[in-house]
């Protein structure tokens, strides 16, 4: 059985059809891309899986468990972590603070002992803090631990956007254009840490603008294209399919 | 082994280490010592300075608190003095009954956090501007409502009665005083209880939710339930206050806990330094302060005689200098009072080197 499985997802805005008829299945482990041209409902999709927007039709499942009308904490406390597309990360804070919150759920301690820092606080913020550290070495962003966010440069913010949803420890990561705007050397970073992940076992579902890195580390990708899936299958498969190509590069003369 | 004394940057080798609050031995010390002063202070004062030392002190609760649902959190309420009189009248309609202030003080806090949550459920919907109404709309129902209610002297002098602790007496003489050492411990309290919520996952909930409440709920929080919280804990502190309001004042009239203080409060944390723990003593201590001076020379002018036109120019002195600081703070140094107040830290921390 899928991990995750969206059965005949349809969202409407108004008279708009942003999905329609979508459904789509990923295995656990499995690295899954998601493309299409702009407008096509790629990030509606992952709003629909994360739960910020609820369908009108059909119905998401989680590890077989019924997630659509869940809110997006609900989501995220059944194992699924989302970076966003436009860096959506708490600028007041430290790296290391954005990403404790991220331990937010896990830190089992009452008001009364946190207001006292007695019992169990201190133990449980360093047993998350360790957590948090590791994600930290693995994105290598130890320079930028006690830095504000709103402070540091956008490459690094989107690893941290990536970092937090990591640190959530999810079973299933959804990432939003990782790479929009970044440099060639900062990309090349993302695509290690995206396969490092995948590596340990976490599904991955992953928008992606640059078909290069999207042909070269996805097994499957699903085209999407007005709200409906055009094309599905592996990158070669996908990358020779007719319909692919006139969505891409319009219809031959 | 470093001498921790001589420290002036961060040994720390362990995350138990880094949860720590104070950075050096220094720092600790130095605040121990100023808890010390503080603590000795109003021996050497009148009892009319000390009372303004006690406003200081009461304020400070209350601006803590408006600071945790405004500063941190991010809910503008402009209703705080509401809070601060539901806990006045708490304490009106329970201390005449018999319970010790020690009861009475965190039985106002209560009842304020509930009032306060109810307030809070707007928050789920509405945000900035539209939130600030509807804490509006509560300071105007809690008028309305004390002035119209019997039950509380339509807004009339309700007297308290006078305390004791252990056999002391406290009377005329020493009533400044006393209240002086318990709003002193009630703050040294809340505030070390609100210092240590913000190195947990409480208090960064609450910048959580200020900053960016889509990605807080994508973190796995209910942004909704962190809101209520912010409301309720800031009420909270706006109820202890209001109790230790009511106990100095000797009674509750409807006239302390009106929209012109919701107002004064607000200013108190801005020209401290919203969303700063240290900004909520700075700022009351500041505004008090000016207050008691601009009153003082308002007097002068008055002995002079000194007016133009007929006008009274000594009274218009105190609401002409406290509108001034304020529009200045928010030109010159919108970050408050706590920004010089960090300046000044980052030099000692250093010190007697340069970095």
């Amino acid at each position: 059985m899928a991990q995750l499985a969206v059965e005949n997802v349809t969202l409407t805005f108004g008279g708009v059809a942003a999905l329609s008829g979508v459904s789509l299945a990923v295995e656990r482990g499995e690295l899954v891309s998601i493309i299409g041209p702009n407008g096509a409902g790629k990030t509606s999709l992952l709003n629909v899986i994360s739960g910020f927007y609820h369908p009108k039709q059909g119905r998401i499942l989680f590890e077989g468990e019924e997630i659509t009308h869940l809110s997006p904490h609900a989501i995220t406390q059944r194992g699924i972590a989302r970076a966003f597309q436009n860096i959506e990360l708490f600028s007041g804070l430290t790296v290391l603070e954005n990403l404790m919150l991220a331990r937010h759920t896990h830190l089992r301690y009452g008001l009364l002992q946190a207001g006292l820092f007695y019992g169990r606080a201190l133990a449980e913020e360093v047993r998350n803090r360790r957590l948090v550290e590791e994600v930290i070495d693995f994105m290598e962003l130890e320079p930028y631990r006690k830095a504000l966010v709103g402070n540091l440069p956008y490459g690094v913010r989107k690893r941290v956007e990536v970092a937090r949803a990591l640190a959530l420890s999810p079973k299933l990561l959804l990432l939003d254009e990782p790479m929009a705007g970044m440099t060639l050397e900062e990309k090349e970073d993302m695509v290690r840490f995206i396969l490092e992940i995948r590596a340990r076992g976490t599904t991955v579902i992953l928008i992606e603008h640059d078909l290069g890195v999207v042909m070269d580390i996805s097994d499957r990708v699903y085209v999407l294209d007005f709200g409906q899936v055009i094309a599905e299958g592996r990158p070669e498969e996908v990358a020779k399919n007719p319909r692919v190509q006139e969505a891409y590069m319009g219809v031959e003369a | 082994m470093r001498n921790p004394w001589a420290q002036t940057g961060n040994y720390r080798t362990r995350y138990e280490q880094d949860a720590s609050i104070f950075a050096t031995h220094r720092e600790l010390v130095s605040l121990l010592l100023f808890l010390g002063f503080l603590l000795v202070l109003p021996q050497f004062l009148s009892r009319t300075q000390v009372f303004i030392l006690d406003l200081i002190l009461v304020y400070s609760i209350a601006v803590l608190g408006l600071n945790i649902t405004t500063g941190y959190a991010g809910l503008i309420n402009i209703g705080q003095a509401a809070f601060m009189g539901v806990g006045a009248y708490t304490a009106a309609l329970l201390a005449p009954a018999g319970l010790p202030f020690y009861l009475v003080l965190p039985a106002a806090g209560l009842t304020g956090a509930f009032f306060g949550y109810l307030v809070g459920i707007p928050s789920l919907r509405v945000k900035h501007l539209y939130l600030a109404m509807a804490t509006l709309a509560f300071q105007v129902v809690f008028e309305w409502t004390v002035g119209h209610l019997p039950l509380l002297n339509q807004g009339g002098a309700m007297p308290l009665p006078r305390v004791s602790l252990l056999g002391y007496e406290v009377g005329f003489r020493n009533h400044y005083h006393f209240w002086y050492y318990v709003s002193f411990a009630v703050l040294v309290l809340l505030a070390l209880f609100f210092r240590n919520l913000l190195r947990t996952k409480y208090g960064r909930a609450l910048v959580a939710v200020r900053d960016n409440d889509r990605a807080a709920d994508a973190m796995g929080m209910d942004p909704g339930r962190t809101k209520l919280f912010a409301f309720a804990l800031g009420a909270f502190y706006a109820g202890v206050a209001g109790a230790l309001y009511a106990y100095l004042s000797r009674a509750v009239v409807i006239e302390d806990y009106t929209f012109a203080v919701s107002i004064k409060l607000l200013a108190m944390a801005i020209v401290g330094g919203l969303g700063t723990l240290v900004g909520s003593f700075l700022g009351p201590a500041f505004l008090e302060l000016l207050d008691v001076n601009m009153e003082a020379l308002s007097n002068l002018i008055k002995a002079l005689g000194f007016s133009v036109a007929g006008v009274d120019v000594a009274s218009a002195l105190r609401p002409l200098a406290f509108g001034l600081v304020i529009v200045l703070f928010l030109v010159f140094e919108p970050r408050g009072l706590y920004n010089w107040w960090r300046v000044v830290r980052s030099y000692f921390r250093t010190w007697p080197f340069r970095y």
